[in-house]
């Protein structure tokens, strides 16, 4: 007696990859030969900097230098024997981005951090090394294990209210640092929630942008000249801006508010090719900030200092015209590495400078020709970005990659515009140079995502919505 | 001392020097993967992936570059034949205007569907969305690649 076969065989799915298929090793030539040249790179940056420090041509420290090197090949090596065909170019520019912050880290006065790991008390740079090798494991662990994209595209509204409750929470119980409203301390963890908050909001943006993009595209309000969507799909664009001047009054951070609103109008541009959208936003954003600066004291105090910094030189303006005055002794060439102003009083001259000004201390010692070349760097971040957004399967992962780079890419250019006084200064910090180890891992999140991402090879992304189709075609079938 | 002089601007100019000898070749990386990929066949605006197909014809995991114009039915003249006995011989055509795809279910019998929502008349069609036509399920792909 033989049981009639299944019938479920008729529904057999399409071999799908498993979530760890067979790992064959792959050689990635141009990743070692890239990573190789940094290294060199680092190598002689370093022997400038004890060249200048101690007065006689040697590597300034030579077991962080070995330790960072040693990591950078460490990750590579694992991504060969991974074996994914994954991007090649990211991991090195940021490795260089990495070592150049590593160099500067080292030269600045080690006792402008500490932190006390297993009983023992390390500096500046030291610290900035720990953060360094950290974000290298999380890009590289990504980029390995990362085969589908399911965990975040099916709980997009999840992740949006995970990234509201992390902000509510810091509103609440944030402790205030210089004015800013931006730590969240928990016993001996403390970190800055919206450097993590800035990777959910591309998420969930990706999510809605790539689900509503049709209906976003239609025009069927009229406003005198201007032709808006349906309204009700225009209220996730209001809620953005109430959340990004939320962040304003309440959490006084200027620099999160201007990216994250910044990333939404470019997201929402490359989603729905409509400048009308974005000169909405921009109106909104215009509208927004006057009307803060009416309101706020400290919103007006920073724009008059960039207005004029040299009104309070030594009181206001100070960190302003110090850096100023960095960037102007550096010239072309620049000063060397170590070459900079040394500390007056046992400070350097520019406070904050490992977080807030660590372009205006570049540019002091590299000169214009080190800052050009740093900014080249976070280009080729975007474009990778862009590019593999632009060879995605599908609109979600496109948007989420173009999301991804354009939060480096807004980041590093809000910092570096107030750093040079293009743009009022606001606290956010330049991706992978400032010190800092909530912005290293949140930044090192963006990469390996990326890295994910690039990878032809992924689980081909999900039906967008799945509804019950098998009954209905049996029902008609039987019929 | 003017010697050390010099070998500490020969040192600082070497690591600016290495930088942009970095960027230069991670720019020339990237123009020659931009190249590739603007020879590549980029004239296909879209892929065909088969998904599921019970009776094999055509096979599940296949995939087939769009024209412009594709039809799909159970007739053997379809650009894409789809021999499943729930598709209709003139089943629908897949049209690329402007620049999105459209499908156009032509009148038969147990209907498109895409998402899982039946096609009346003409409806759009976007990347990753999921089509079927009887019990074959396919998802439309960018093209590039």
């Amino acid at each position: 007696m033989t049981t009639p076969a299944p019938t479920a065989e008729a529904v057999r799915l399409p071999p799908l990859p498993g979530a760890i298929g067979p790992v064959r090793p792959r050689p990635r030539w141009l990743e070692f030969r890239l990573l190789g040249l940094v290294a060199i790179a680092l190598v002689v940056g370093s022997l400038s900097l004890g060249a200048t420090v101690n007065g006689r041509l040697s590597i300034y420290d030579v077991q962080t230098l070995a330790i960072y090197i040693a990591a950078l090949f460490v990750a590579h090596a694992a991504q060969v024997l991974a074996g994914r065909r994954t991007d090649q170019i990211l991991l090195p520019t940021v490795a260089m981005l990495g070592g150049i912050s590593l160099l500067l880290m080292q030269r600045l006065p080690q006792d402008l951090v500490t932190q006390t790991f297993f009983g023992r008390e390390f500096g500046l740079a030291a610290v900035q090394l720990i953060w360094l090798v950290g974000a290298l494991i999380v890009a590289t662990t990504l980029g390995i294990v990362v085969r589908s994209d399911r965990w975040l595209r099916r709980y997009k509204y999840t992740w949006a209210a995970v990234g509201v409750g992390l902000l509510l929470l810091t509103f609440v119980l944030g402790t205030e640092i210089n004015g800013q409203r931006l730590t969240l301390q928990f016993g001996p963890i403390s970190g800055q929630p919206s450097e993590l908050l800035k990777v959910i909001l591309v998420v969930f943006l990706a999510g809605y942008l790539s689900e509503n993009r049709e209906l976003l595209v239609e025009q069927d309000t009229r406003v005198g000249p201007f032709r808006l969507p349906p309204l009700p799909y225009l209220a996730p664009m209001v809620a953005m801006w109430a959340i990004a001047l939320g962040i304003v009054v309440v959490q006084r951070d200027l620099g999160a508010a201007l990216l994250f609103f910044g990333v939404f109008l470019a997201m929402l541009y490359v989603a729905t090719a409509r400048v009308g959208l974005v000169l909405i936003g921009l109106v909104l954003f215009l509208l927004g900030s006057a009307l803060m600066a009416m309101l706020f004291e400290h919103i007006r105090t920073r724009v008059d200092i960039w207005l004029d910094p040299f009104a309070d030189p030594l009181g206001a303006g100070f960190q302003i015209v110090q850096a100023l005055h960095a960037f102007a002794r550096g010239g072309l060439l620049g000063m060397g590495l170590g070459g900079g102003l040394p500390e007056i009083a046992g400070r350097p001259p520019i406070p904050e400078v490992h977080t807030d000004f660590p372009l205006a201390a570049l540019g002091e010692e590299l000169g214009i020709l080190g800052v050009v070349a740093i900014l080249g760097l976070y280009l080729v971040v975007i474009e990778r970005g862009l590019r593999i957004g632009a060879a995605a399967a599908d609109d979600f992962r496109s948007l989420l990659a173009i999301g991804l780079a354009l939060v480096i890419g807004v980041q590093a250019f809000i910092i570096a515009a107030g750093n040079l006084k293009v743009l009022p200064l606001t606290g956010v910090t330049l991706p992978f140079i400032s010190y800092g180890g909530s912005s290293l891992l949140a930044n090192a999140l963006v990469i390996g995502l990326l890295l994910a991402l690039s990878d032809k090879g992924v689980e081909p992304p999900p039906p967008p919505r799945v509804t019950s189709r098998w009954r209905r075609i049996g029902r008609r079938g039987a019929r | 001392m003017d010697g050390f002089l010099l070998v500490l601007w020969a040192v600082r100019l070497l690591f600016l020097g290495l930088i942009y000898l970095f960027l230069y070749r991670v720019v020339r990386a990237l123009l020659r993967d931009l190249r590739a990929a603007a020879r590549e066949p980029a004239d296909r605006p879209g892929r065909l992936v088969i998904l599921e197909s019970p009776t094999g014809e055509p096979a599940a995991g296949l995939s087939y570059g769009l024209d412009v114009i594709t039809s799909l039915g159970r007739d053997v003249n379809n650009a894409i034949v789809i021999d499943d006995p729930f598709a209709s011989g003139d089943h629908a055509v897949l049209t690329y205007r402007g620049q999105s795809w459209y499908i156009e279910d032509l009148e038969s019998t147990n209907g498109s569907y895409v998402n899982g929502r039946r096609v009346e008349g003409v409806a759009p069609l976007g990347f990753g969305d999921e089509l079927q036509i009887g019990q074959v399920r396919m998802r439309l792909e960018r093209g590039m690649r």
